[in-house]
């Protein structure tokens, strides 16, 4: 069992995984730097730039789904520092999970959770509340605190039964949940921000509805390869020429 | 005197959460909702900053750092435009040229922010050098010295984050005082309009990208109940 000291400086190491990141292979010196305290801890002299050379092969992971890759990595390396019989080998582990875990990552952090978040702020943006970004950091970061924390718990005390209980929460499904919350936090937000424009301009509530043709349209011009930079500066300009 | 020391302190904000982007932590410090704010406050207008935020926040939100994909540099923009905006002095005491200011100081500063890309791609392969060695020091079996190498990738993340601020900064400082004279008032005129024209923007690539008709359908009639009720039609 690894003393509470080096577990604790595992975690104040994990969010620093990407501070190297490169083409060449990633993550893989984040992933050393973060494990060295454990290796050193494991391991000595030759055996030690042995492990220490196994962790710098390509690593590529949802920075948050680290948590429990690492933590079931030191359980691993642990077991084969027994020499335990039968036990899962670490390289095989790391390649087998991260992909996986990485689209779990990309879809529920990236394609749920923040825009979720975004469009929550805004809406209390909108409202006038000043404290709109905390409620942002706020909202966005427990999650996130959560699978750090707990991932590398976890994957610490259940070894390899850590991918089953990561699995449970089915994410992918979660992140669709949050994408649709998120569509309709964004209809509420852009009817609120059409309405007090109408009302800016001294024009009809009842052109209100029109704007909603925009939103396909702007969506399929970016669908064609249209970029949003292109996209902001056309509609800028077209409203400039024939309003300003 | 004083904007160029304004400058410098937006440079410290831009230092902090661009390395909150990549590098460390990812508490999403670095996203416009939060970056912006933080600069505002930092140089004395909170809302200013706020505003700022709320208009360039959806923008590039369906844009994911999946892999070695590297989306546009919001977090950059936000911070420089803010900068912009009040050394440009749309602050508190501009009143009602205020957004339109803001408005400019972001269309200048958004077609700027791309060389943000190019700062990024530069760390990242900057980066790829200090794998190597940390390769080198474990070849000489010196296993602490390879992992102290990780952390000068911070120092790369920092560099590209401060070249894209002032490739912001400098250009936008340059082109607004000359081009606010003969723009200020068409976009005064256009400013409600524009102040919808990003979030808009933002919101149709987001929900485009989904591909999803139930997503859309459920954003059309979100959109349609809270209008009506709002406006009571």
């Amino acid at each position: 069992m690894l003393p509470l000291g080096i577990r604790l400086r595992i975690l104040l190491r994990l969010p620093l995984l990407q501070a190297s990141w490169n083409y060449e292979r990633m993550q893989s010196l984040g992933v050393l730097y973060i494990l060295y305290p454990a290796l050193r801890f494991i391991y000595r002299d030759g055996d030690l730039v042995l492990a220490c050379q196994r962790h710098l092969q390509y690593f590529n992971t949802h920075p948050f789904m680290a948590g429990p890759i690492l933590g079931t990595t030191l359980a691993l390396e642990e077991e084969r520092s027994l020499h335990t019989e039968g036990t899962l080998d670490v390289d095989e582990f790391k390649a087998m999970i991260m992909a996986p875990f990485a689209a779990m990552g990309d879809a529920f952090f990236w394609g749920g959770l923040r825009p979720l978040s975004a469009a929550l702020a805004l809406l209390v943006a909108a409202a006038g509340c000043w404290w709109a970004p905390l409620a942002f950091l706020l909202f966005f970061n427990l999650p996130h605190g959560w699978a750090l924390i707990a991932g590398l718990c976890g994957g610490y005390r259940h070894g390899s039964g850590m991918i089953a209980r990561v699995q449970r929460y089915r994410l992918p499904d979660l992140a669709v949940r949050c994408k649709e919350v998120t569509a309709l936090l964004l209809g509420a937000l852009s009817a609120v921000l059409v309405a007090d424009a109408l009302r800016a301009a001294e024009a009809a509530p009842a052109w209100g509805p029109c704007a909603l043709l925009l939103v396909p349209l702007l969506g399929g011009l970016a669908r064609l390869g249209v970029s949003n930079l292109i996209l902001i500066l056309l509609m800028a300009a077209t409203l400039l020429v024939f309003l300003g | 005197m004083v904007w160029s020391l304004d400058y410098l302190y937006a440079g410290l904000v831009s230092l902090l959460v661009g390395l909150d982007r990549t590098a460390v932590l990812q508490l999403l410090i670095s996203r416009p909702i939060v970056a912006a704010p933080l600069t505002g406050w930092v140089l004395g207008d909170f809302y200013l900053g706020l505003q700022a935020g709320t208009l360039l926040e959806l923008l590039w939100l369906g844009r994911l750092p999946v892999g070695a994909a590297i989306p546009p540099d919001d977090t950059q923009i936000a911070v420089g435009g803010t900068a912009l905006a009040l050394a440009m002095g749309a602050g508190a005491e501009a009143e009602a040229d205020g957004l339109p200011m803001l408005l400019l100081c972001l269309l200048v500063a958004l077609p700027l922010g791309k060389c943000g890309q190019i700062f990024d791609r530069l760390a990242r392969q900057g980066n790829g050098r200090l794998l190597i060695r940390a390769e080198q020091e474990l070849a000489r079996r010196r296993p602490a010295a390879a992992t102290r190498w990780h952390l000068l990738g911070l120092g790369f993340f920092a560099l590209a984050s401060l070249g894209t601020y002032l490739g912001i900064i400098l250009p936008g400082s340059l082109l607004l005082p000359w081009l606010a004279p003969y723009l200020l008032a068409k976009v005064g005129d256009a400013a409600p309009w524009l102040a919808l024209a990003f979030p808009l923007v933002g919101t149709a690539v987001f929900l485009g990208a989904l591909r999803n008709r139930r997503i859309l359908v459920l954003y059309l009639l979100a959109f349609l109940v809270v209008y009506f009720l709002r406006e009571g039609l």
